[in-house]
Protein backbone atom coordinates (compact mmCIF):
# COMPACT_ATOMS: atom_id res chain seq x y z
CA UNK A 1 0.00 0.00 0.00
CA UNK A 2 2.45 2.25 0.90
CA UNK A 3 4.76 1.37 -1.88
CA UNK A 4 1.92 1.90 -4.12
CA UNK A 5 1.97 6.04 -3.82
CA UNK A 6 5.70 5.95 -5.12
CA UNK A 7 5.37 3.27 -7.87
CA UNK A 8 1.89 4.31 -8.72
CA UNK A 9 3.51 7.75 -10.31
CA UNK A 10 7.01 6.68 -11.24
CA UNK A 11 4.98 4.02 -13.81
CA UNK A 12 2.45 6.89 -14.73
CA UNK A 13 5.77 9.16 -15.32
CA UNK A 14 7.66 6.45 -17.70
CA UNK A 15 4.06 5.42 -19.76
CA UNK A 16 3.96 9.08 -20.49
CA UNK A 17 6.84 9.43 -21.38
CA UNK A 18 5.97 7.08 -24.10
CA UNK A 19 3.60 9.50 -25.73
CA UNK A 20 3.53 12.25 -27.23
CA UNK A 21 1.20 13.96 -24.85
CA UNK A 22 0.21 17.23 -24.75
CA UNK A 23 -2.72 18.76 -23.03
CA UNK A 24 -3.59 20.40 -25.81
CA UNK A 25 -4.71 17.03 -27.29
CA UNK A 26 -5.61 14.74 -24.89
CA UNK A 27 -6.11 12.11 -27.20
CA UNK A 28 -2.00 11.97 -27.49
CA UNK A 29 -2.33 10.43 -23.91
CA UNK A 30 -3.08 6.78 -25.34
CA UNK A 31 -0.43 7.43 -28.99
CA UNK A 32 2.16 4.75 -28.24
CA UNK A 33 2.32 4.61 -32.25
CA UNK A 34 6.40 5.90 -31.36
CA UNK A 35 7.19 5.09 -28.39
CA UNK A 36 11.02 5.75 -28.41
CA UNK A 37 9.94 9.15 -30.15
CA UNK A 38 10.79 11.55 -26.97
CA UNK A 39 13.65 9.70 -25.97
CA UNK A 40 15.33 10.30 -29.43
CA UNK A 41 14.06 13.68 -29.92
CA UNK A 42 15.99 14.34 -26.81
CA UNK A 43 19.61 12.77 -27.24
CA UNK A 44 19.10 14.94 -30.62
CA UNK A 45 18.54 18.44 -29.03
CA UNK A 46 21.23 20.29 -28.16
CA UNK A 47 19.86 22.00 -25.38
CA UNK A 48 19.06 19.09 -22.83
CA UNK A 49 22.61 18.18 -23.64
CA UNK A 50 23.66 22.00 -22.67
CA UNK A 51 21.54 21.56 -19.52
CA UNK A 52 23.47 18.33 -18.14
CA UNK A 53 26.46 20.09 -18.52
CA UNK A 54 25.18 23.00 -16.42
CA UNK A 55 24.13 20.77 -14.13
CA UNK A 56 27.44 18.89 -13.64
CA UNK A 57 29.28 22.59 -13.58
CA UNK A 58 27.01 23.53 -11.12
CA UNK A 59 26.96 20.32 -8.95
CA UNK A 60 31.19 19.26 -8.91
CA UNK A 61 31.56 23.46 -7.88
CA UNK A 62 28.54 23.75 -5.23
CA UNK A 63 29.78 19.80 -3.69
CA UNK A 64 32.94 20.58 -3.56
CA UNK A 65 32.49 24.16 -2.12
CA UNK A 66 30.05 22.59 0.49
CA UNK A 67 32.99 20.06 1.26
CA UNK A 68 35.58 22.39 2.14
CA UNK A 69 33.35 24.76 3.69
CA UNK A 70 31.81 22.15 5.67
CA UNK A 71 35.14 20.34 6.71
CA UNK A 72 36.84 23.45 7.75
CA UNK A 73 33.56 24.31 10.11
CA UNK A 74 33.65 20.98 11.32
CA UNK A 75 37.20 20.83 11.95
CA UNK A 76 37.23 24.05 13.94
CA UNK A 77 33.83 23.72 15.82
CA UNK A 78 34.78 20.08 16.96
CA UNK A 79 35.61 20.77 20.26
CA UNK A 80 33.38 19.38 23.81
CA UNK A 81 32.05 23.10 24.43
CA UNK A 82 28.81 24.47 25.57
CA UNK A 83 29.57 27.62 23.75
CA UNK A 84 29.96 25.58 20.27
CA UNK A 85 27.15 23.51 20.38
CA UNK A 86 25.00 27.00 20.69
CA UNK A 87 26.88 28.24 17.74
CA UNK A 88 26.62 24.69 15.62
CA UNK A 89 22.93 25.84 15.76
CA UNK A 90 23.30 29.08 14.65
CA UNK A 91 24.82 27.44 11.69
CA UNK A 92 21.54 25.37 10.74
CA UNK A 93 20.03 28.49 9.78
CA UNK A 94 20.48 28.70 6.54
CA UNK A 95 19.63 25.56 5.54
CA UNK A 96 16.21 25.26 7.44
CA UNK A 97 15.29 28.30 5.85
CA UNK A 98 12.63 27.87 3.29
CA UNK A 99 14.82 27.50 -0.23
CA UNK A 100 12.36 30.10 -1.23
CA UNK A 101 13.18 32.58 1.82
CA UNK A 102 17.43 31.67 0.59
CA UNK A 103 16.30 32.78 -2.59
CA UNK A 104 15.04 36.34 -2.09
CA UNK A 105 17.65 36.62 0.26
CA UNK A 106 20.46 36.22 -2.80
CA UNK A 107 18.25 38.17 -5.04
CA UNK A 108 18.47 41.11 -2.88
CA UNK A 109 21.98 40.36 -2.51
CA UNK A 110 22.37 40.38 -6.14
CA UNK A 111 20.45 43.10 -7.34
CA UNK A 112 22.82 46.30 -7.38
CA UNK A 113 19.90 49.09 -6.49
CA UNK A 114 19.55 47.50 -2.92
CA UNK A 115 22.06 44.59 -2.47
CA UNK A 116 25.12 45.98 0.18
CA UNK A 117 27.69 43.61 -1.28
CA UNK A 118 27.05 46.06 -4.53
CA UNK A 119 27.61 49.13 -2.56
CA UNK A 120 30.58 48.58 -0.59
CA UNK A 121 31.98 47.41 -4.20
CA UNK A 122 30.55 50.91 -5.41
CA UNK A 123 32.07 52.78 -2.38
CA UNK A 124 35.17 51.19 -2.78
CA UNK A 125 35.42 52.66 -6.58
CA UNK A 126 34.60 48.77 -7.58
CA UNK A 127 31.50 48.91 -9.46
CA UNK A 128 30.17 45.52 -10.54
CA UNK A 129 27.38 44.85 -12.64
CA UNK A 130 24.72 42.17 -11.37
CA UNK A 131 26.22 38.91 -11.63
CA UNK A 132 22.93 37.13 -12.29
CA UNK A 133 22.25 38.64 -16.00
CA UNK A 134 25.70 38.26 -17.01
CA UNK A 135 25.63 34.97 -18.88
CA UNK A 136 29.72 34.19 -17.57
CA UNK A 137 28.90 34.56 -13.92
CA UNK A 138 24.96 33.81 -13.51
CA UNK A 139 26.19 30.10 -12.84
CA UNK A 140 28.87 30.96 -9.86
CA UNK A 141 26.13 33.66 -8.89
CA UNK A 142 24.04 30.73 -7.87
CA UNK A 143 26.52 27.87 -6.83
CA UNK A 144 27.43 30.59 -4.08
CA UNK A 145 24.07 30.52 -2.98
CA UNK A 146 23.95 27.34 -3.22
CA UNK A 147 26.90 26.73 -1.13
CA UNK A 148 25.67 28.79 1.37
CA UNK A 149 22.69 27.49 1.79
CA UNK A 150 23.74 23.88 2.13
CA UNK A 151 27.33 23.56 3.74
CA UNK A 152 25.67 23.53 6.67
CA UNK A 153 24.60 19.73 5.76
CA UNK A 154 28.03 18.72 5.39
CA UNK A 155 29.70 20.50 8.32
CA UNK A 156 26.72 18.51 10.78
CA UNK A 157 27.35 14.94 9.05
CA UNK A 158 31.20 15.56 9.55
CA UNK A 159 30.87 16.89 12.83
CA UNK A 160 28.95 14.11 13.96
CA UNK A 161 31.12 11.37 12.37
CA UNK A 162 34.27 13.88 13.62
CA UNK A 163 32.72 12.64 17.08
CA UNK A 164 32.75 9.47 16.72
CA UNK A 165 36.08 9.30 16.17
CA UNK A 166 37.92 7.03 19.26
CA UNK A 167 39.68 9.13 21.29
CA UNK A 168 42.94 6.73 21.96
CA UNK A 169 44.27 6.65 18.46
CA UNK A 170 44.14 10.70 19.00
CA UNK A 171 46.03 10.71 21.78
CA UNK A 172 48.33 8.16 20.99
CA UNK A 173 49.42 10.41 17.63
CA UNK A 174 49.14 13.90 19.95
CA UNK A 175 52.21 11.68 22.66
CA UNK A 176 54.33 10.70 19.52
CA UNK A 177 54.08 14.43 18.31
CA UNK A 178 52.35 14.05 15.52
CA UNK A 179 51.17 17.44 13.97
CA UNK A 180 47.78 18.81 13.42
CA UNK A 181 47.70 18.22 9.81
CA UNK A 182 49.11 14.13 10.52
CA UNK A 183 46.69 13.83 13.30
CA UNK A 184 43.88 15.16 10.50
CA UNK A 185 45.32 12.87 7.53
CA UNK A 186 46.38 9.67 9.39
CA UNK A 187 43.98 9.63 12.10
CA UNK A 188 40.69 11.08 11.58
CA UNK A 189 40.75 10.76 8.15
CA UNK A 190 40.41 7.45 8.11
CA UNK A 191 37.49 7.27 10.49
CA UNK A 192 35.54 9.82 8.79
CA UNK A 193 35.74 8.90 4.97
CA UNK A 194 32.55 6.73 4.73
CA UNK A 195 30.79 9.80 5.90
CA UNK A 196 32.87 12.69 3.63
CA UNK A 197 31.19 9.43 0.77
CA UNK A 198 27.86 9.71 2.05
CA UNK A 199 27.76 13.47 1.87
CA UNK A 200 29.40 13.70 -1.45
CA UNK A 201 26.48 11.43 -2.63
CA UNK A 202 24.24 13.22 -0.96
CA UNK A 203 24.92 16.53 -1.98
CA UNK A 204 25.63 15.59 -5.54
CA UNK A 205 21.64 14.01 -5.48
CA UNK A 206 20.35 16.68 -4.04
CA UNK A 207 22.38 19.56 -6.53
CA UNK A 208 20.09 17.88 -9.25
CA UNK A 209 17.00 18.96 -7.39
CA UNK A 210 17.89 22.73 -7.29
CA UNK A 211 15.35 25.14 -7.98
CA UNK A 212 13.60 27.48 -6.19
CA UNK A 213 17.21 29.73 -6.18
CA UNK A 214 17.53 28.99 -10.42
CA UNK A 215 13.90 29.95 -10.58
CA UNK A 216 14.20 33.00 -8.64
CA UNK A 217 17.29 34.56 -9.71
CA UNK A 218 17.99 33.72 -13.23
CA UNK A 219 14.61 31.71 -14.66
CA UNK A 220 17.19 29.51 -16.22
CA UNK A 221 18.78 32.45 -17.99
CA UNK A 222 20.66 34.64 -19.21
CA UNK A 223 20.66 32.77 -22.23
CA UNK A 224 19.98 29.42 -20.70
CA UNK A 225 23.13 29.82 -19.13
CA UNK A 226 22.03 28.52 -15.87
CA UNK A 227 19.36 26.00 -17.48
CA UNK A 228 20.09 22.46 -15.46
CA UNK A 229 18.37 19.55 -16.42
CA UNK A 230 15.80 20.01 -13.54
CA UNK A 231 14.93 22.89 -15.23
CA UNK A 232 14.58 22.03 -18.19
CA UNK A 233 12.17 19.12 -17.52
CA UNK A 234 10.00 21.95 -15.50
CA UNK A 235 10.07 24.12 -18.76
CA UNK A 236 9.69 21.44 -21.28
CA UNK A 237 6.40 20.36 -19.31
CA UNK A 238 5.00 23.59 -17.41
CA UNK A 239 5.75 26.04 -19.90
CA UNK A 240 5.72 24.55 -23.33
CA UNK A 241 2.89 21.94 -22.43
CA UNK A 242 5.56 19.42 -24.03
CA UNK A 243 4.10 16.46 -21.52
CA UNK A 244 5.59 13.37 -23.25
CA UNK A 245 8.97 14.87 -23.68
CA UNK A 246 9.24 16.51 -20.10
CA UNK A 247 8.14 12.99 -18.58
CA UNK A 248 10.64 11.35 -21.06
CA UNK A 249 13.86 14.60 -19.02
CA UNK A 250 12.14 13.48 -15.84
CA UNK A 251 12.52 9.63 -16.57
CA UNK A 252 16.19 9.86 -17.55
CA UNK A 253 16.74 12.04 -14.55
CA UNK A 254 15.24 9.58 -12.20
CA UNK A 255 17.47 6.68 -13.99
CA UNK A 256 20.27 9.03 -13.43
CA UNK A 257 19.21 9.35 -9.54
CA UNK A 258 18.50 5.81 -9.18
CA UNK A 259 22.24 5.32 -10.42
CA UNK A 260 23.60 7.68 -7.65
CA UNK A 261 21.89 6.42 -5.53
CA UNK A 262 22.94 2.57 -5.80
CA UNK A 263 26.53 4.08 -5.54
CA UNK A 264 25.42 5.39 -2.18
CA UNK A 265 24.59 1.96 -1.17
CA UNK A 266 27.60 0.65 -1.72
CA UNK A 267 30.19 2.87 -0.80
CA UNK A 268 28.37 3.76 2.00
CA UNK A 269 27.49 0.57 2.92
CA UNK A 270 29.01 0.32 6.31
CA UNK A 271 27.30 3.84 7.39
CA UNK A 272 23.89 3.58 6.12
CA UNK A 273 21.11 2.16 8.74
CA UNK A 274 20.57 -1.17 7.49
CA UNK B 1 44.62 22.63 23.92
CA UNK B 2 43.10 24.70 26.21
CA UNK B 3 45.03 27.77 24.67
CA UNK B 4 43.22 27.08 22.10
CA UNK B 5 39.77 26.95 22.51
CA UNK B 6 39.47 30.50 22.53
CA UNK B 7 40.87 30.67 18.72
CA UNK B 8 37.96 28.23 17.84
CA UNK B 9 35.06 29.97 19.82
CA UNK B 10 36.07 33.85 18.28
CA UNK B 11 36.37 32.61 14.69
CA UNK B 12 33.29 30.45 15.19
CA UNK B 13 31.38 33.92 16.38
CA UNK B 14 33.20 35.64 13.48
CA UNK B 15 32.16 32.76 10.80
CA UNK B 16 28.47 32.58 12.04
CA UNK B 17 28.00 36.33 12.53
CA UNK B 18 28.94 36.04 8.37
CA UNK B 19 26.46 33.87 7.41
CA UNK B 20 23.82 35.00 9.24
CA UNK B 21 24.26 38.88 7.93
CA UNK B 22 22.35 37.90 4.56
CA UNK B 23 19.43 36.65 6.63
CA UNK B 24 19.68 39.80 8.88
CA UNK B 25 20.11 42.13 6.29
CA UNK B 26 16.66 40.24 4.88
CA UNK B 27 14.90 41.36 8.69
CA UNK B 28 15.89 45.10 8.67
CA UNK B 29 14.58 45.30 5.01
CA UNK B 30 11.18 44.02 6.23
CA UNK B 31 11.24 47.22 8.67
CA UNK B 32 12.27 49.95 6.10
CA UNK B 33 9.91 52.04 4.79
CA UNK B 34 9.96 51.62 0.64
CA UNK B 35 11.38 54.88 0.31
CA UNK B 36 14.07 54.02 2.43
CA UNK B 37 15.29 50.61 0.69
CA UNK B 38 17.65 52.02 -2.19
CA UNK B 39 19.54 54.31 0.87
CA UNK B 40 23.02 53.31 1.52
CA UNK B 41 22.43 54.83 5.51
CA UNK B 42 22.24 52.20 8.04
CA UNK B 43 20.56 54.47 10.84
CA UNK B 44 16.39 54.56 9.47
CA UNK B 45 13.13 54.91 11.43
CA UNK B 46 11.84 51.13 11.36
CA UNK B 47 8.12 51.12 10.27
CA UNK B 48 5.68 47.99 10.60
CA UNK B 49 3.94 49.64 6.99
CA UNK B 50 5.05 46.66 5.13
CA UNK B 51 3.92 43.87 7.76
CA UNK B 52 0.65 46.11 7.80
CA UNK B 53 0.18 46.29 3.90
CA UNK B 54 0.62 42.27 3.51
CA UNK B 55 -2.10 41.91 6.75
CA UNK B 56 -4.73 43.53 3.88
CA UNK B 57 -3.61 41.90 0.77
CA UNK B 58 -3.94 38.30 -0.52
CA UNK B 59 -0.68 37.48 1.51
CA UNK B 60 -2.77 36.10 5.35
CA UNK B 61 -4.77 33.36 2.94
CA UNK B 62 -1.98 31.81 1.58
CA UNK B 63 -0.37 31.95 5.12
CA UNK B 64 -3.20 30.23 6.18
CA UNK B 65 -3.22 27.61 3.27
CA UNK B 66 0.24 26.80 3.59
CA UNK B 67 -0.56 25.94 7.69
CA UNK B 68 -3.30 24.03 6.44
CA UNK B 69 -1.24 22.09 4.09
CA UNK B 70 1.64 21.43 6.10
CA UNK B 71 -0.64 20.88 9.54
CA UNK B 72 -3.07 17.82 7.31
CA UNK B 73 -0.30 16.11 5.86
CA UNK B 74 2.07 15.96 9.18
CA UNK B 75 -1.14 14.99 11.18
CA UNK B 76 -2.22 12.43 8.47
CA UNK B 77 1.77 11.29 8.00
CA UNK B 78 1.94 10.51 11.64
CA UNK B 79 -1.43 8.55 11.96
CA UNK B 80 -0.67 6.15 9.10
CA UNK B 81 2.99 6.44 9.44
CA UNK B 82 3.16 5.99 13.44
CA UNK B 83 1.42 2.62 13.62
CA UNK B 84 3.08 1.00 10.39
CA UNK B 85 6.84 2.07 12.10
CA UNK B 86 5.98 0.71 15.50
CA UNK B 87 4.56 -2.80 13.49
CA UNK B 88 8.38 -2.50 11.85
CA UNK B 89 10.30 -1.70 14.89
CA UNK B 90 8.76 -4.99 16.85
CA UNK B 91 7.91 -7.43 14.21
CA UNK B 92 10.87 -8.77 11.40
CA UNK B 93 9.73 -8.20 8.16
CA UNK B 94 10.71 -9.85 4.97
CA UNK B 95 10.30 -7.05 3.08
CA UNK B 96 12.68 -4.62 5.81
CA UNK B 97 15.20 -3.86 3.42
CA UNK B 98 12.60 -2.86 0.68
CA UNK B 99 11.49 -0.07 3.16
CA UNK B 100 14.57 1.28 3.77
CA UNK B 101 15.66 1.54 0.06
CA UNK B 102 11.78 2.79 -0.58
CA UNK B 103 12.67 5.84 2.14
CA UNK B 104 16.03 5.89 -0.04
CA UNK B 105 14.11 6.62 -3.46
CA UNK B 106 11.61 9.18 -1.89
CA UNK B 107 14.76 10.96 -0.05
CA UNK B 108 16.65 10.99 -3.85
CA UNK B 109 13.93 10.78 -6.75
CA UNK B 110 13.82 14.50 -7.60
CA UNK B 111 9.75 16.12 -7.63
CA UNK B 112 9.95 16.98 -11.31
CA UNK B 113 9.41 13.16 -11.44
CA UNK B 114 6.29 13.31 -9.07
CA UNK B 115 5.18 16.53 -10.07
CA UNK B 116 4.17 15.52 -13.79
CA UNK B 117 1.93 12.16 -12.82
CA UNK B 118 0.41 14.01 -10.42
CA UNK B 119 -0.63 17.31 -12.02
CA UNK B 120 -2.17 14.67 -14.66
CA UNK B 121 -4.32 13.06 -11.62
CA UNK B 122 -5.30 15.96 -9.80
CA UNK B 123 -6.33 17.85 -13.09
CA UNK B 124 -8.79 14.67 -13.97
CA UNK B 125 -9.80 14.08 -10.14
CA UNK B 126 -10.36 17.70 -9.61
CA UNK B 127 -7.36 18.16 -6.94
CA UNK B 128 -5.52 20.76 -8.69
CA UNK B 129 -5.49 23.83 -6.72
CA UNK B 130 -6.72 22.19 -3.46
CA UNK B 131 -5.13 22.68 -0.09
CA UNK B 132 -5.82 18.36 0.14
CA UNK B 133 -4.41 18.15 -3.04
CA UNK B 134 -0.94 19.45 -1.85
CA UNK B 135 -1.31 17.64 1.43
CA UNK B 136 -1.80 14.30 0.33
CA UNK B 137 1.57 15.24 -1.98
CA UNK B 138 3.40 16.25 1.69
CA UNK B 139 1.76 13.05 2.89
CA UNK B 140 3.90 10.95 0.20
CA UNK B 141 7.19 12.26 1.28
CA UNK B 142 6.40 12.98 5.24
CA UNK B 143 5.24 8.97 5.38
CA UNK B 144 8.39 7.82 4.40
CA UNK B 145 10.07 9.85 7.34
CA UNK B 146 7.92 9.30 9.47
CA UNK B 147 8.68 5.65 9.43
CA UNK B 148 11.85 5.54 9.10
CA UNK B 149 12.57 8.62 12.42
CA UNK B 150 9.56 6.95 14.22
CA UNK B 151 10.82 3.18 14.30
CA UNK B 152 14.01 4.10 15.64
CA UNK B 153 12.24 5.91 18.33
CA UNK B 154 10.47 2.32 19.13
CA UNK B 155 13.28 0.33 19.18
CA UNK B 156 14.54 2.45 21.97
CA UNK B 157 11.45 1.75 23.91
CA UNK B 158 12.57 -1.35 26.20
CA UNK B 159 10.21 -4.15 24.84
CA UNK B 160 10.15 -5.86 28.40
CA UNK B 161 7.68 -2.61 29.06
CA UNK B 162 4.86 -4.04 26.38
CA UNK B 163 5.36 -8.32 27.50
CA UNK B 164 4.31 -6.83 30.83
CA UNK B 165 1.59 -4.97 29.69
CA UNK B 166 0.32 -8.10 27.38
CA UNK B 167 0.91 -10.62 30.29
CA UNK B 168 -1.66 -8.37 32.06
CA UNK B 169 -4.17 -8.80 30.06
CA UNK B 170 -2.97 -5.67 27.78
CA UNK B 171 -4.11 -5.98 24.05
CA UNK B 172 -1.63 -5.17 21.06
CA UNK B 173 -3.30 -2.12 20.23
CA UNK B 174 -3.51 -0.47 23.87
CA UNK B 175 0.11 -1.94 24.86
CA UNK B 176 1.38 0.17 22.03
CA UNK B 177 -1.35 3.26 23.00
CA UNK B 178 -0.33 3.34 26.73
CA UNK B 179 2.81 2.24 26.64
CA UNK B 180 5.32 2.46 24.02
CA UNK B 181 3.42 5.80 22.08
CA UNK B 182 3.42 7.89 25.34
CA UNK B 183 7.27 6.94 26.11
CA UNK B 184 8.39 7.74 22.24
CA UNK B 185 6.59 11.24 22.36
CA UNK B 186 9.38 13.34 22.35
CA UNK B 187 10.49 11.70 19.07
CA UNK B 188 7.03 12.08 18.21
CA UNK B 189 6.86 15.77 18.66
CA UNK B 190 10.03 16.25 16.81
CA UNK B 191 9.23 13.52 14.26
CA UNK B 192 5.70 15.76 13.44
CA UNK B 193 7.91 18.81 13.65
CA UNK B 194 9.95 17.97 11.01
CA UNK B 195 7.31 16.73 8.71
CA UNK B 196 5.77 20.27 9.12
CA UNK B 197 8.87 21.87 8.57
CA UNK B 198 9.75 19.92 5.08
CA UNK B 199 5.99 20.73 4.12
CA UNK B 200 6.15 24.11 4.92
CA UNK B 201 8.87 25.04 3.06
CA UNK B 202 7.92 23.41 0.08
CA UNK B 203 7.70 25.70 -2.92
CA UNK B 204 8.04 23.78 -6.19
CA UNK B 205 4.93 21.35 -5.84
CA UNK B 206 3.15 24.32 -4.30
CA UNK B 207 4.00 26.41 -7.78
CA UNK B 208 2.98 23.42 -10.46
CA UNK B 209 0.11 22.61 -8.58
CA UNK B 210 -2.00 25.68 -7.12
CA UNK B 211 -2.95 28.85 -8.80
CA UNK B 212 -4.90 30.99 -6.82
CA UNK B 213 -7.59 29.47 -4.03
CA UNK B 214 -4.74 27.08 -2.30
CA UNK B 215 -1.83 29.22 -3.40
CA UNK B 216 0.81 28.58 -0.61
CA UNK B 217 2.92 31.42 1.58
CA UNK B 218 6.08 30.53 -0.33
CA UNK B 219 4.55 30.91 -4.06
CA UNK B 220 2.61 34.23 -2.64
CA UNK B 221 5.93 35.77 -2.01
CA UNK B 222 7.32 34.75 -6.08
CA UNK B 223 3.76 36.65 -7.23
CA UNK B 224 4.57 39.99 -5.72
CA UNK B 225 8.01 39.61 -7.44
CA UNK B 226 6.42 39.20 -10.61
CA UNK B 227 3.20 41.07 -10.62
CA UNK B 228 3.56 43.98 -7.31
CA UNK B 229 6.46 45.66 -9.19
CA UNK B 230 9.41 44.86 -7.05
CA UNK B 231 7.99 45.47 -3.61
CA UNK B 232 10.85 44.81 -1.72
CA UNK B 233 9.87 45.96 1.61
CA UNK B 234 6.63 44.30 1.30
CA UNK B 235 9.09 41.30 -0.25
CA UNK B 236 11.19 40.86 2.46
CA UNK B 237 8.35 41.18 5.13
CA UNK B 238 6.36 38.28 3.52
CA UNK B 239 10.42 36.19 3.45
CA UNK B 240 10.32 37.15 7.95
CA UNK B 241 6.75 35.50 8.29
CA UNK B 242 7.88 32.37 6.53
CA UNK B 243 11.36 32.06 7.95
CA UNK B 244 9.65 32.74 11.31
CA UNK B 245 7.12 29.50 12.63
CA UNK B 246 10.97 27.65 10.86
CA UNK B 247 12.90 29.09 12.86
CA UNK B 248 10.76 29.08 15.92
CA UNK B 249 10.18 24.83 15.64
CA UNK B 250 14.14 24.55 14.68
CA UNK B 251 15.05 26.01 17.95
CA UNK B 252 12.98 23.87 19.81
CA UNK B 253 14.33 20.64 18.03
CA UNK B 254 17.75 21.84 17.12
CA UNK B 255 19.50 17.90 18.81
CA UNK B 256 16.83 16.08 16.66
CA UNK B 257 16.34 17.98 13.64
CA UNK B 258 20.46 16.87 12.99
CA UNK B 259 19.70 13.41 12.66
CA UNK B 260 16.14 13.92 11.01
CA UNK B 261 17.80 15.78 7.70
CA UNK B 262 19.99 13.71 7.42
CA UNK B 263 17.35 10.44 7.63
CA UNK B 264 19.39 7.77 5.76
CA UNK B 265 22.98 9.43 5.77
CA UNK B 266 24.53 8.34 9.38
CA UNK B 267 23.70 5.53 11.57
CA UNK B 268 22.67 7.75 14.93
Amino acid sequence: MLAAVTIGPALYLVITSLTPLTPVNPDTAFDFSDPAGNYTAILATDEFWRSVWVQIELSVVTVATQLAAGLGLALLLDRPSRFLEVLRTGFLVPMVLPPIVVAIIWKILYTPDISPLHHVLAWLGLPVHSLITNPDTAIWAIAAADTWEWFPFTMLMLLAALQMVPKEPQEAAVIDGASALQLFWHVRLPYIRPTLVVAVLFRLIDSIKAFPLIYVLTDGGPGGATQVTNYYAFEQTFSFSYWGYGSAVATLMVAGVFLLSVVVNRLGGETIDE
Amino acid sequence: MSRRLPFSEGAGVLILAAVLSPALWLLQMSFRHNADIMSTRMIFTPTLENYTALWTGQFPGSFVNSLLASGLSTAVSLLLGVPAAYVLARWRFRGERHVALWILATRMAPPIAFTIPFFLAFSWAGLMDTVVGLAIIYVTFNLALVIWSMRGFFAAVPRSLEEAAWIDGCGVWSAFLRIALPLAAPGLAATGILCFILSWNDFFYALILTRTRAMTAPVAIVNFMQYAGWEWGKIAAAGVLVMLPVLAFTFFVRNYLVSGLMAGGVKE
